[in-house]
C-alpha cells in the first residue's frame, strides 16, 4: 500500500495486536511491482486495489506477484470475467481496465504474476439501478492446471458439464494449461465458472452472475495429500455452488457483495438500487464498514417473493479530490495526489495477532472521514 | 420561383413625411450611412470563399457551444428554501432603509430595525430572506457565501466606494450569485444633466465589473423618509422574477444561514463558570444539499463542530399552499424575523418572546366548528389538524381534568369522593382565575402542575366522574392534553402566524409593557414524550370505534405508557380489541406492521450493534406463532429461514478469516437431484419463461409497495403457501408465457416513458422563461440528450426515494434542503454567545468529504491589480475558501519547464504564480480570496490576491536554488581537490557525480572524497585529518584562484501554520489580529531591516593586471620565419644621432625665442584672469535672476488665485440668477 500511497504509515506493534494506520495519498503510477507473499492470494489484494486505483491520481498499473489461485480468495479468472464487468457497470472506462495473467501460481509456493491496470474515473462513477437479474443465458468457465497433467482439467470440465447438462446447453469451459515458467512454483489445478444471464427479453445482456474458483493444491511433498480432492469432485462441487448462487438470485454473487456495496456508496448523489441474494457475512461486514467510515447507510429491504434483498443508497459523490486542474502544460507523471484523507490516527485493536499487515489494505478502501470510528476487525 | 417573386409587387412602404418619427428616421439614416459601409455594398461582404464561410460557421457553432453549460442535476426536492437577498453597501448608503421599504412593500408592516435575516413570503412560490451585510471584511466574506441575490447599494452622489469593489471581488471568487446595483442618494444632484452623466458613468463602470447590461437600479430620492413606493415596487418586481444560478460549491455543500440563535447551557453551569463551553441551538433553513446525520459543520468565525442533534421543524414561514388562487391573501403574507423582533418572536439573548396581539387572544370552540374545520382542513398544516383531532376525542375531558387534579396533590393514588367534591369546589375557584385570564394576561409556569391547573381552569371541564386511575399515565396524558390544547388555542388565533417550534418550546408568558409576552424555553425531553403520547392516543382513537369501550381504551393506554418498548404489548392489546371489530381491516393493518417490522429488523441485523435486537425479533416471532395460527398464515415464504441464517452469520463472523468468499461447502445440495433442478429450472433460459417474468414482476411490485399502499399489498402477498395442504396459491394466473414476458417488457418501457414524460414536464417548467428567445433547434442534440438524461436521473431518484418512509429517507438521504432545521451544538466557546450580534449573520456550512483535514494546498494565485505591493513569501495572509477563513503562511513558487516547483521570494508583478500553504483542505477549483489586513480604517484596497485551488497534498515539494562554494586546495593536472564545499565525507558521497563549475567557466564533476593524506597536511607533518575535501575532475586545469560552484536544489519547508479567523469570538467592532508580518513587527519595534553586506552591490573595481613579458623559447624562435622572429635590438646600442645633437641658437634667435616665451606667458595670465572675472559675473547674474524668478512666481500665483476666485464668484452669481 505504501507503494501507491504517500505519507501513509502503517504501524504494527510487536505483539501484533494493534494496528495504527495513518492513511495518506493514493498516488497511482505506472510499472509498479509488489510481491504479495504467499500467505494470501493476489485476489485478496486485488479487491481493494481496484477501488483505490479508481480514485488515485494517476492511472495505476501494477504487477503483483504471489498466488493467483487459491481456495480462500476469489481467483484471478473470476476477477477477469466478473469483477471487471461489475466495474464497467459502474461507468468505469473499459479502456485501461485490464488484468493479465503472466504466470499462474498456487499455494504453497506461489510464483504467479499478474499485471493489473486500472484507469481513474474522471468525474465520478455512474449510479446503477440494477434489480433485474434475468435468466442464465450461458455458462462459461476456465480451468487451469499448473505442473500437473491436462487430464485433471478435462475431468473437471466433464463433471461440471454433467451438472449443467440438464439445465442449459450453452456451457463452454476452456482450459488453460500452463507449463514451464508460467506454471509457477507449485502444482495445482482449478476451475472458474461464470454464468451470464439475460433478462427474459434480451434487453439487457450485461447481467452476470459468476462464481469464483475453488481449487485444491496438489502438494506432492506435503502430507496434506489426504484431503486432496479428485478433479471430478472439484468440478462437480463448483458447478453446484454456481447453481446455488444462481438460485439465490441477486445481480452479483455473494463474493462480490462487498465490492458492489462499496461502489454504490461511492457513486454520485443519486440513488443506486441493487438486488442481491442472501447477504453474505462479508457483505454485511462491508455494509457496516461503509456505514462507519463513509457514513453511507443503505436501505435494506427483503423481497419476500423472490427471497432476495434490495438495497438502496444514495452515494457519497466521491471524486478524485486531488486531480490537478489542467492548468500547467504538462501533467506531472508521478506527482503526489490524495484522495482520501485520513482520519487522524485510528487504532485498530484486535484480539488476535495480526499476521498480515496487508489486511489493512482492505480498510483503506473504506477509510474515510469520521476518524473516531473504531474498527472491529477480525483477523 | 424567383421570377414569380419579382412579378408580384407589394405595396411600397411610405415613410412618414412629417412629425417626430420622420425626423428620427432621417437622423438615424444619416448616422447609419455614415457609420457602415455595409449598407452601400452588401455584396462586398458576402462570402466569397467557402473556406471562409465554413470558418465563420464553425466559429458561430463554437460560440453557441461555449454558451452551454454541462447540465447538473437539481437534487432539491420540495419547496426551495427562501432565497437570500443580501443588501450590501458602504455605511450610510441606505441599506436598512431599503430592506425596511421592501419588507413594508411585501408585508405592509413597518420594521423598526433590521437585525438578522428577515424571511418573508413574496409570492405563492417564493420566499425571500433579506440580510443586511455588515460593513467589515469577515461579514462581507460570509455574506458572499450565502447570498443568492446581492443588492449592491451605491451612493450615487459619491460614486463607487472601495467596499463595493471588494465585495464584488469576493463574490466573484466564491461563485457569482446574481447581482443588482441600486443607486441611492440621487436626490443630492441638483443638476439634471450632471445626474444623467453620473448615472451613465456609474452604469458603465458597473458593467465592466459584472457584465454588459447588468441591471443598475435607481432610487431617486426619499419621500417621508422612505424610498418612493413605485420604485420599491419595481425593485420588488425585479427581484421576484429573478432566476438564481446553481453555484457548484453550494450545490455540493449544505449550509444554513442562522436566523435564530439560542444558548441552552444550563444556567447552573454558567453560574459556576462564566467561561464554560456553551451549548447552543441554531435555527435556519437548510440550503445547498442534503445534510447527513453524522456530518460536521463549520460555523464561520468560530470553528468546526460536530452536530449533537439535528431536527427538522415546522416551517415558520411556510409557502402559501398552491391552491387555485390568484394572489396572496393578506393573511398569508407572512414574515419571520426572530432576530429583528418581528414575526411575533422577539429575539433576546437568553430567551425568545412571542408577541400576540390582544385581540387575537381567544379560545377555540372545539365541537361546534367541526364542520367548518373539515372543509378548511386542506389549508391547515398537519400539526393543526392533529390538534384538532385531539380536540374531538371521544373520551371526555372531564376525566382528564379529574386525573390532573389528582396530579396536583401529588402523593395520593386514589381519591375519594370528598376530594372530588373538593375539586368541584376548587374548580369554581379556578373559574374566577380564568375570568382574570381572559381579561388580559396569562401566566403559565414551566412546571407541569401549573399547566394542568390551567387546564382545570378551562370552563369546558366541569363534569366530574369518580374513577381511580394510575397516576403516572394519567399525568402524562393530561399534560400532553393541556399542552396541545394550549397550542391549539394559539393556533386558532394566529392561524397562520404560527409559532415555529412548538414542539420543543415550553412557553412562559409574562407581562411586559402591558402586553402579554411568552417566554419560550426550550426543553426537548418533556415535549418529545408528550408528542409520543399524543400519537399513541391518536392511534387509539382510530381503533376504538365504540364509545362504550372507553375503559378498554384506557387499559390500552396503560399498557402503552407502562412499558417503554411497548410495541409488542400494545400490539396485543389492539389485537384483542380489534378481533371484535372488522376482521379484514385489522388484517391489513397487521400485515403492514409485520412488513414494517421485518424491514427494520433486517436493517437492524446489518447495522445493529448488539445481538440483542435480532433475538428480540426472533422471540417475537415465536410468540406470534403460538398466539395465533393466522399470524403464520400471513408469513411470507422463506422469510423465517433467512432470518435465522443471517443471525447465525452475524454471530460467528467475528473470528472468521477476512475473506470475501463465503461458501459452506458442507451444506451443498446435490444438484443432480431432480427436485432441486426443478426449483431452479426457471432461472435459465431453457426454463419456463413465464415464471421468470412473473418472478421479476412480483419482486418489482414488492419493492414498490413498501409504503404500504393497500392495493400493492395485495400484489405482494398474493402468493402464499398454505402450510396445511402444501398448495401454493398464485396471485395471478398466466395465459401464455410469451405473452407475459412481453407484458413485462411493456411494463418496463412504460415505466421509462413515464419517467421521461415527467422529466420533460419538469424541464419545461423550469426553463420556459429561459427558452423564449432561444430556438430549440439550435441547441445541439448532444446537449439535449444530456439534459434529458439528467432529468431522467432526477425523476428516477425521486421515484425511488418516494417509496421510502420518512425515517429511512432521512437515514439514507439526510435532511432535505428547504427544511427548517434546528442544530444543536455543544461545547461552543462562550465568547460566541457573549459577543453574539444579530447584525452579523451566522453562517453554518457543512463540511464535505475530507475537508476537515489539514494539509498543504497548492493554489494558483494572482496578486490583485489594485493591491499596491507585491506579495512576499512567508508573509502571513488571510484566506477565505469554502466556508472557512483562516490565516496561513504561503510560500510562492513558479513551475519550471521540467515541472519543478521553484520558490520565489516575491510574487511576479502581473502574472499568476503558485502558492503553497498549510490549512484545512478544500477541493480543487475552489475560489480563494486573500487579505492581509482586515482593518476598516484602511484606505486602500484590502483584497490582496485571488486564487483558485489546484490540488492538495500531504507533502509539499517546493525547492529553491542552492550554490555550494568551494576553493581548490590542491591542483593536479585536471583534477583538483576542493575544500570548503562540503563539511563531511558523507555529504560528498551524497553528491558524487554532481556537476561543478568554476567561475571561469571550466566544467567538472565531483568524484569522491579525497584521501585524507592528500587533501590535508600529511599526518606525519602533524596535520589534523580534515573531512569534506572532494576530488573533482575538470575539463581543463583550473587555477588556484578559481572558485568552484556546485549548483543544487534544496527543499523549502512550508510552515505548518494556520489560524482560524475567529471573528465571532470577539467584539465585532474590534479588528481581528492574527500573526503579524515581519515588516509590521519591525515597524512596531523600530528595527532596521538587516542588511547582509555581501549582498550589497558595490562598484566593481578591476585592478590592472600586470603581465610578464612574453618569452618565446629559443627553439621556437629558431624555427620561426624571419618576419615573425622577434627583432632583437641590442640594448647596448648608442642613442640616435638626432637625440644626441645639441641645438645652439644665434644670439638674435635666442632673444626672439625669449620674447615669444614672455608674450605667451602674459597671454596665458590674461586669459586666466578674464575667465575668473566672467565666472564671477555669471554667478552674480544667476543669483539675481533666481531672486527675480521667485518674486514673479509668487506674483503669478497670487494673480491666478485672484482670477479663479473671481470666476467662481461669477459662476455662483450666475447660478443664483439662473435659479
Amino acid at each position: 500500500m505504501e507503494r501507491i500511497c504517500d505519507d501513509c504509515i502503517v504501524k504494527i506493534n510487536e505483539t501484533g495486536t494493534k494496528v495504527k494506520y495513518k492513511p495518506g495519498i493514493v498516488n497511482g503510477g505506472k510499472r509498479l511491482e509488489h510481491d504479495c507473499g504467499v500467505s494470501r492470494s493476489i485476489g485478496y489484494f486485488l479487491e481493494p486495489l481496484l477501488v483505490l486505483g479508481l480514485f488515485a491520481k494517476n492511472p495505476l498499473s501494477i504487477r503483483l506477484k504471489g498466488i493467483t489461485n487459491d481456495s480462500k480468495d476469489p481467483s484471478i479468472d473470476t476477477f477477469m470475467s466478473t469483477t471487471l464487468a461489475l466495474l464497467r457497470r459502474f461507468g468505469v472506462p473499459s479502456e485501461g481496465l485490464e488484468l493479465k495473467i503472466e504466470c499462474r501460481g498456487v499455494p504453497p509456493r506461489g510464483g504467479g504474476a499478474v499485471v493489473l491496470s486500472v484507469p481513474i474515473v474522471r468525474t465520478s462513477l455512474t449510479p446503477v439501478i440494477w434489480t433485474d437479474e434475468g435468466m442464465v443465458k450461458r455458462i462459461r468457465g476456465v480451468t487451469f492446471s499448473t505442473r500437473v497433467s491436462t487430464q485433471f482439467e478435462l475431468s473437471m470440465i466433464h463433471s461440471a458439464r454433467g451438472v449443467f447438462n440438464r439445465l442449459l446447453p450453452d456451457v463452454h469451459i476452456s482450459t488453460d494449461h500452463k507449463v514451464g515458467e508460467q506454471a509457477g512454483n507449485s502444482p495445482g489445478y482449478g476451475i472458474s465458472l461464470v454464468a451470464e444471464t439475460t433478462s427474459g427479453c434480451f434487453i439487457s445482456a450485461d447481467t452476470a452472475i459468476s462464481y469464483g474458483i475453488r481449487e485444491e493444491t496438489g502438494e506432492i511433498e506435503d502430507d496434506d495429500r489426504k484431503d486432496l480432492m479428485p478433479a471430478e469432485d472439484v468440478g462437480n462441487q463448483i458447478a453446484s455452488i454456481l447453481l446455488e448462487e444462481i438460485e439465490q438470485g441477486g445481480v452479483v454473487d455473494s463474493t462480490h457483495h462487498g465490492l458492489l456495496f462499496l461502489l454504490c456508496a461511492l457513486c454520485p448523489q443519486d440513488i443506486s438500487k441493487v438486488r442481491v441474494g442472501k447477504l453474505s457475512p462479508y457483505g454485511i461486514q462491508s455494509l457496516k464498514l461503509i456505514r462507519d467510515f463513509l457514513g453511507v447507510k443503505f436501505d435494506i429491504k427483503p423481497d419476500p417473493a423472490s427471497g432476495t434483498v434490495i438495497l438502496k443508497c444514495i452515494g457519497l459523490s466521491f471524486r478524485i479530490s486531488s486531480e490537478r486542474t489542467t492548468w500547467s502544460n504538462e501533467m506531472q507523471t508521478s506527482k503526489l495526489a490524495c484522495w482520501n484523507n485520513l482520519f487522524s490516527d485510528t487504532s485498530l485493536q484486535t484480539s488476535k495477532p495480526i499476521t498480515n499487515c496487508w489486511l489493512i489494505c482492505r480498510l483503506t478502501m473504506l477509510d474515510g472521514y469520521n476518524g473516531q470510528a473504531i474498527l472491529k476487525m477480525c483477523c | 420561383m424567383a421570377v414569380g417573386n419579382e412579378e408580384q409587387s407589394h405595396k411600397a412602404h411610405r415613410s412618414r413625411q412629417a412629425g417626430p418619427s420622420a425626423k428620427k428616421g432621417k437622423s438615424s439614416k444619416k448616422k447609419g450611412n455614415k457609420s457602415d459601409a455595409k449598407n452601400q455594398n452588401p455584396k462586398a461582404f458576402a462570402f466569397n470563399s467557402n473556406v471562409k464561410a465554413k470558418r465563420l460557421q464553425s466559429r458561430a457553432v463554437e460560440k453557441e457551444q461555449r454558451r452551454l453549460h454541462v447540465p447538473a442535476i437539481d437534487r432539491t426536492t420540495g419547496d426551495p428554501a427562501p432565497y437570500v437577498v443580501v443588501v450590501h453597501g458602504p455605511s450610510k448608503v441606505g441599506k436598512s432603509l431599503l430592506i425596511k421599504c421592501l419588507v413594508k412593500h411585501y408585508t405592509k408592516h413597518n420594521l423598526p430595525e433590521v437585525r438578522g435575516p428577515i424571511t418573508i413570503v413574496s409570492g405563492k412560490q417564493r420566499r425571500l430572506q433579506f440580510v443586511e451585510c455588515p460593513n467589515d471584511i469577515p461579514g462581507m466574506i460570509d455574506c458572499a457565501k450565502f447570498a443568492d441575490l446581492v443588492l449592491l447599494l451605491i451612493d450615487g452622489s459619491y460614486g463607487f466606494e472601495m467596499e463595493t469593489f471588494e465585495f464584488l471581488n469576493i463574490l466573484q471568487n466564491h461563485g457569482f450569485p446574481r447581482i443588482m446595483g441600486v443607486l441611492t442618494h440621487l436626490d443630492k444632484f441638483k443638476d439634471v444633466k450632471k445626474l444623467k452623466k453620473t448615472k451613465k458613468q456609474l452604469k458603465h463602470r458597473f458593467w465592466t465589473e459584472i457584465y454588459d447590461g447588468a441591471k443598475l437600479f435607481y432610487l431617486s430620492g426619499l419621500i417621508h423618509g422612505k424610498y418612493p413606493k413605485r420604485e420599491v415596487h419595481n425593485l420588488a418586481r425585479f427581484i421576484s422574477v429573478m432566476k438564481f444560478p446553481h453555484l457548484s460549491w453550494r450545490t455540493s455543500h449544505p449550509y444554513i444561514l442562522v436566523d435564530r440563535f439560542e444558548d441552552v447551557t444550563s444556567p447552573e453551569r454558567v453560574q459556576q463558570n462564566k467561561k464554560c463551553d456553551r451549548n447552543v441551538i441554531l435555527y435556519g433553513y437548510l440550503r445547498g444539499c442534503n445534510l447527513k446525520k453524522g456530518s460536521k459543520v463549520h460555523i464561520a468565525g468560530v470553528g468546526d463542530f460536530s452536530l449533537t442533534g439535528i431536527t427538522t421543524l415546522v416551517d415558520p414561514c411556510p409557502l402559501p399552499s398552491a391552491a387555485k388562487k390568484k394572489g396572496l391573501r393578506d393573511k398569508e403574507k407572512l414574515f419571520y424575523a426572530p432576530m429583528s423582533g418581528l414575526g411575533d418572536l422577539l429575539y433576546d439573548k437568553d430567551a425568545v418572546y412571542i408577541n400576540i396581539n390582544d385581540h387575537f387572544v381567544q379560545f377555540s370552540k372545539t365541537d361546534d366548528e367541526n364542520g367548518g374545520l373539515t372543509q378548511k382542513g386542506k389549508d391547515r398544516d398537519v400539526g393543526e389538524a392533529l390538534v384538532r383531532s385531539l380536540q374531538n376525542t371521544k373520551y371526555s375531558i372531564d376525566e382528564k381534568l379529574e386525573k390532573s387534579f389528582i396530579n396536583l396533590f401529588g402523593g395520593k393514588l386514589n381519591i375519594s369522593s370528598e376530594s372530588v367534591d373538593c375539586v368541584q369546589n376548587s374548580s369554581g375557584g379556578y373559574e374566577k382565575i380564568h375570568e382574570e385570564n381572559t381579561s388580559d394576561h396569562y401566566r403559565y409556569e414551566d412546571s407541569e402542575t401549573d399547566e394542568s391547573e390551567e387546564n382545570i381552569g378551562n370552563p369546558n371541564n366541569t363534569d366530574v366522574s369518580g374513577a381511580s386511575v394510575k397516576k403516572k399515565a394519567v399525568k402524562e396524558f393530561a399534560t400532553s392534553k393541556t399542552q396541545l390544547n394550549l397550542s391549539d388555542d394559539e393556533q386558532n388565533d394566529l392561524s397562520d402566524e404560527e409559532v415555529p417550534s412548538r414542539n420543543n418550546l415550553k412557553e412562559h408568558i409574562e407581562i411586559y409593557d402591558g402586553r402579554p409576552r411568552r417566554r419560550a424555553i426550550s426543553d426537548m425531553d418533556v415535549d418529545y414524550n408528550d408528542a409520543k403520547d399524543s400519537n399513541d392516543e391518536d392511534k387509539d382513537d382510530d381503533h376504538g370505534d365504540d364509545e362504550d369501550k372507553d375503559d378498554d381504551d384506557d387499559t390500552g393506554d396503560k399498557s402503552y405508557f407502562g412499558s417503554n418498548s411497548s410495541n409488542r404489548e400494545g400490539h396485543e392489546g389492539s389485537l384483542e380489541e380489534v378481533e371484535k371489530g372488522n376482521a379484514s381491516k385489522w388484517r391489513d393493518s397487521l400485515l403492514e406492521r409485520m412488513t414494517l417490522r421485518q424491514h427494520t429488523n433486517l436493517a437492524q441485523l446489518v447495522y445493529g450493534t448488539s445481538k440483542s435486537v435480532p433475538d428480540v425479533s426472533y422471540s417475537q416471532e415465536h410468540i406470534g406463532d403460538e398466539e395465533s395460527e393466522d399470524d403464520d398464515f400471513f408469513k411470507p415464504k422463506g422469510q423465517g429461514g433467512k432470518r435465522k441464517l443471517t443471525e447465525g452469520v452475524d454471530a460467528d463472523n467475528v473470528n472468521a478469516d477476512d475473506c470475501s468468499k463465503f461458501t459452506n461447502s458442507s451444506s451443498l445440495k446435490d444438484w443432480k437431484n431432480e427436485e432441486l433442478i426443478k426449483m431452479i429450472r426457471d432461472r435459465f433460459v431453457t426454463g419456463d419463461w413465464s415464471k421468470a417474468a412473473r418472478r421479476s414482476q412480483l419482486s418489482k411490485a414488492g419493492s414498490g409497495s413498501d409504503v404500504s399502499d393497500s392495493d400493492n399489498d395485495d400484489a405482494v402477498y398474493g402468493e402464499f403457501e398454505d402450510l396445511e395442504t402444501g398448495e401454493t396459491y398464485k396471485g395471478h394466473h398466466t395465459v401464455t408465457g410469451n405473452n407475459d414476458a412481453l407484458h413485462k417488457e411493456d411494463d418496463s418501457i412504460i415505466e421509462e416513458r413515464r419517467l421521461k414524460k415527467l422529466a420533460l414536464h419538469e424541464e419545461g417548467n423550469g426553463e420556459t422563461g429561459e427558452k423564449f428567445h432561444r430556438s430549440r433547434a439550435n441547441e445541439s442534440g448532444f446537449f439535449e440528450k444530456m439534459k434529458e438524461e439528467v432529468e431522467l436521473q432526477k425523476q428516477m431518484n425521486l421515484a425511488e426515494l418516494n417509496d421510502l418512509d420518512e425515517a429511512t429517507r432521512i437515514d439514507i438521504e439526510g435532511f432535505r434542503t428547504g427544511n427548517y432545521v434546528r442544530l444543536e451544538i455543544h461545547a461552543v466557546p462562550c465568547e460566541m454567545v457573549e459577543y453574539f450580534d444579530p447584525c452579523h449573520p451566522i453562517l453554518v456550512g457543512g463540511i464535505g468529504l475530507g475537508e476537515e483535514n489539514v494539509g498543504y494546498m497548492q493554489v494558483k494565485i494572482k496578486r490583485h491589480r489594485w493591491h499596491k505591493k507585491v506579495l512576499k513569501t512567508r508573509d502571513p495572509i488571510i484566506v477565505s475558501m469554502g466556508w472557512r477563513r483562516y490565516q496561513t503562511i504561503p510560500v510562492y513558487a513558479v513551475e519550471d519547464n521540467n515541472g519543478r516547483l521553484r520558490m520565489i521570494k516575491y510574487t511576479p508583478e502581473h502574472l499568476h504564480c503558485l502558492a503553497m500553504f498549510y490549512g484545512p483542505l478544500a477541493p480543487p477549483k475552489t475560489g480563494v480570496v486573500a487579505f492581509q489586513n482586515l482593518s476598516n480604517y484602511q484606505a486602500s484596497f484590502r483584497i490582496m490576491a485571488t486564487a483558485v485551488v489546484l490540488e492538495f497534498n500531504h507533502a509539499a515539494h517546493i525547492v529553491k536554488k542552492i550554490k555550494l562554494v568551494g576553493y581548490p586546495c590542491k591542483i593536479f593536472k585536471k583534477t583538483a581537490l576542493i575544500k570548503d564545499m562540503f563539511t563531511s565525507d558523507l555529504e560528498i558521497a551524497r553528491f558524487e557525480g554532481a556537476a561543478v563549475k568554476t567561475v571561469s567557466g571550466i566544467r567538472g564533476q565531483v568524484k569522491k572524497a579525497a584521501k585524507q593524506e592528500i587533501g590535508s597536511e600529511p599526518r606525519k607533518k602533524g596535520g589534523i585529518p580534515r573531512e569534506g575535501i572532494a576530488r573533482c575532475t575538470f575539463e581543463d586545469k583550473i587555477l588556484m584562484s578559481d572558485i568552484v560552484f556546485l549548483r543544487a536544489w534544496t527543499q523549502v519547508e512550508i510552515p505548518r501554520f494556520f489560524n482560524p479567523l475567529t471573528t465571532a469570538l470577539q467584539p465585532h467592532e474590534q479588528t481581528w489580529q492574527g500573526m503579524k508580518t515581519v515588516a509590521e513587527l519591525r515597524k512596531e519595534h523600530n528595527l532596521p531591516i538587516p542588511v547582509n553586506k555581501d549582498s550589497l552591490y558595490k562598484p566593481i573595481e578591476r585592478k590592472l593586471r600586470k603581465f610578464n613579458p612574453l618569452v618565446i623559447p629559443k627553439s621556437l624562435q629558431a624555427a620561426l620565419p624571419f618576419a615573425s622572429k622577434p627583432k632583437e635590438i641590442p640594448s647596448s646600442r648608442k642613442p640616435l644621432l638626432e637625440s644626441q645633437r645639441a641645438v645652439v641658437m644665434e644670439r638674435h634667435e635666442r632673444e626672439v625665442h625669449k620674447l615669444i616665451q614672455h608674450y605667451q606667458l602674459l597671454q596665458k595670465a590674461k586669459v586666466e584672469k578674464r575667465k575668473h572675472k566672467d565666472a564671477e559675473k555669471r554667478r552674480a547674474l544667476e543669483a539675481e535672476r533666481a531672486k527675480e524668478q521667485q518674486v514673479s512666481r509668487k506674483r503669478q500665483r497670487e494673480e491666478r488665485r485672484e482670477r479663479y476666485r473671481e470666476q467662481e464668484k461669477l459662476k455662483k452669481i450666475r447660478k443664483a440668477s439662473d435659479a
